[in-house]
């Protein structure tokens, strides 16, 4: 860099420079474009953002993936303490044992079913219904996510079979009813909110 | 269309904006796709704020809980990004601050490679930037050279590189003027251009 | 009365890691997680990731002769939860012997 304290001769300083590449404000534009000294700092500021774009990236690779250990682990404990929902009975051997299962389990086991059919992914789960009553009709609402091209009833139909299997063998639950609603389509290599197609929404329901 | 098209990865093709709104339904797999997505970067600027990989990841930890808590304050869904790297800053910035309050603490701390973002600042050894052109490579100088930053001006060229924060972000981050700001970010620019232009 | 105790079954602190211990033996249990939600402690959890250290796991407390135990578990799909569920009461019961105690066992994680 051609300037030893931090104003050039021409009178600018790198200051402003540094604040034209962020805001491309500038007192004087004209100047910049037959300015030498002016241009060299621009263009050693310009590496400098380039430079710091690469260490950003390689900052970004050394901090690893977000399906990485450390990652899943603050998930598994975010999963567990924050949103465990309502305790689900579980019928004891022994009279005064307390068994549970919390709602939020229940319900990630749910969108783990949706999320392992293909190009289908799961949104929003609730289960309605009085859960921490022993024997209360239940209803599971569920949104899917299809990618654009996949089946959609036939994605709901195997959907609600596969919910009510993994229901009947890990819950004491009641289930009156699985809602299965197609709330998104969405399209392969998905470039954003704009591009998406028009989202039909179709929802179907059946005794199980 | 024709053939079958890729299954999504859960939620991978799935735009910010739709996870965001979902999530504030209190969808905790969509909370968890943008925690992959970003968490990444947020550990990042974590590292390179608080100087320290255990903080840095108490601080992931701290940004995630309280975006799961606050996500129904996010109004744009499509500004999640930014909004989960201003808590990093935030949040970093108070880790440095308790960190520094209790000095008498053993660093037991695993330290980032040499120089790379000591959280204290000053041109000490480790932040040698001559040491480290000669031994190591470009992105090793631009560390220590970054690292040699006082630390005013090093979270200031760290907000904005990495957190990318406008300066009036910046100045509420760190709770300065933002005259401040343009002129601690300037300053920092300047000695790390000097610093690297012999990287050229 | 304690004619079944164990060395170290004692104190609730030796109590709790032998339970941990025959909690983990119980087909279809994949963790035990600490009773006391890590986001009490915050900080804590995140050191604890880093270095490994464990966190104390199973709540035991001692109410004269009866004992009270909580546990929170994450179990596998491979068997039906609610029967591990019964089992692991049941070998909670059979590690505690015949002291009167209460048993609470809460699934958070089915996968």
């Amino acid at each position: 860099m051609s300037a030893s304290g931090d104003n050039f001769e021409c009178g600018h300083s790198l200051e402003e420079l540094s604040i034209y590449l962020d805001t491309g404000e500038f007192s004087d534009p004209g100047h910049l474009t037959e300015c030498p000294e002016c241009q060299s700092g621009l263009a050693a500021l310009r590496r400098l953002a380039a430079l710091g774009d690469e260490l950003v990236s390689a900052d970004i690779a050394a901090a690893g993936s977000g399906t990485d250990d450390w990652m899943q682990s603050i998930l598994d404990n975010l999963r567990l303490e924050l949103r465990p929902g309502r305790d689900i009975p579980v019928r004891p051997d022994t009279p005064g044992d307390i068994l549970t299962e919390t709602e939020g389990s229940i319900s990630a086991l749910i969108r783990s079913a949706a999320d392992s059919l293909p190009g289908t992914a799961a949104g929003k789960c609730r289960l309605d219904g009085d859960v921490s009553t022993p024997g209360s009709p239940i209803t599971v609402r569920v949104d899917v996510a299809v990618v654009f091209g996949h089946p959609l009833e036939e994605r709901a139909d195997a959907l609600r079979r596969g919910i009510a299997a993994t229901l009947a063998r890990h819950t004491e639950l009641n289930i009156a009813a699985i809602d299965v609603t197609v709330a998104d389509v969405l399209e392969p290599g998905f470039p954003g909110p704009a591009a998406g197609p028009a989202r039909p929404s179709e929802s179907s329901e059946e005794k199980p | 269309m024709t053939g079958s098209p890729p299954a999504p990865d859960h939620f991978d093709l799935v735009p910010d904006a739709l996870l965001a709104g979902r999530a504030a339904d209190g969808d905790t797999v969509a909370f968890e796709a943008l925690a992959r997505r970003h968490g990444p970067l947020m550990r990042a600027s974590a590292r390179r704020l608080t100087g320290s990989l255990a903080d840095a990841d108490d601080v992931v930890q701290e940004s995630l809980v309280q975006a799961w808590k606050q996500l129904d304050t996010l109004r744009d869904g499509d500004a999640v990004k930014s909004w989960l790297l201003r808590i990093t800053a935030s949040r970093s910035i108070d880790q440095v601050r308790r960190r520094k309050n209790h000095s008498d603490l053993s660093d037991l701390d695993q330290r980032l490679a040499a120089g790379s973002g000591l959280a204290g600042g000053g041109a000490a050894g480790a932040g040698n930037p001559e040491a480290a052109a000669l031994s190591g490579s470009r992105m090793e100088a631009l560390k220590a050279a970054v690292a040699a930053l006082p630390e005013e001006q090093r979270r200031c060229w760290v907000l904005k590189q990495f957190n990318d924060q406008s300066y009036e972000e910046i100045a509420q981050t760190l709770n300065i003027s933002v005259a401040s700001v343009r002129g601690r970010l300037a300053r920092a620019r300047v000695a790390l251009a000097r610093e690297m232009e012999g990287w050229r | 009365m304690n004619q079944s105790l164990l060395p170290g079954d004692t104190t609730p602190a030796g109590l709790a890691a032998a339970l941990r211990d025959v909690i983990l033996d119980v087909d279809g249990v994949a963790e035990v997680f600490p009773a006391r939600p890590l986001w009490q402690n915050i900080a804590g959890a995140a050191r604890s990731a880093v270095t490994g250290e464990p966190l104390p796991v199973v709540q035991v407390e001692f109410d004269g002769e009866a004992v009270d135990v909580l546990t929170r578990i994450g179990v596998s799909t491979a068997l039906p939860a609610p029967a591990v569920a019964r089992s692991v009461a049941a070998a909670i019961r059979e590690h505690l012997g015949s002291r009167t105690a209460t048993v609470r066992v809460q699934l958070v994680q089915v996968r």
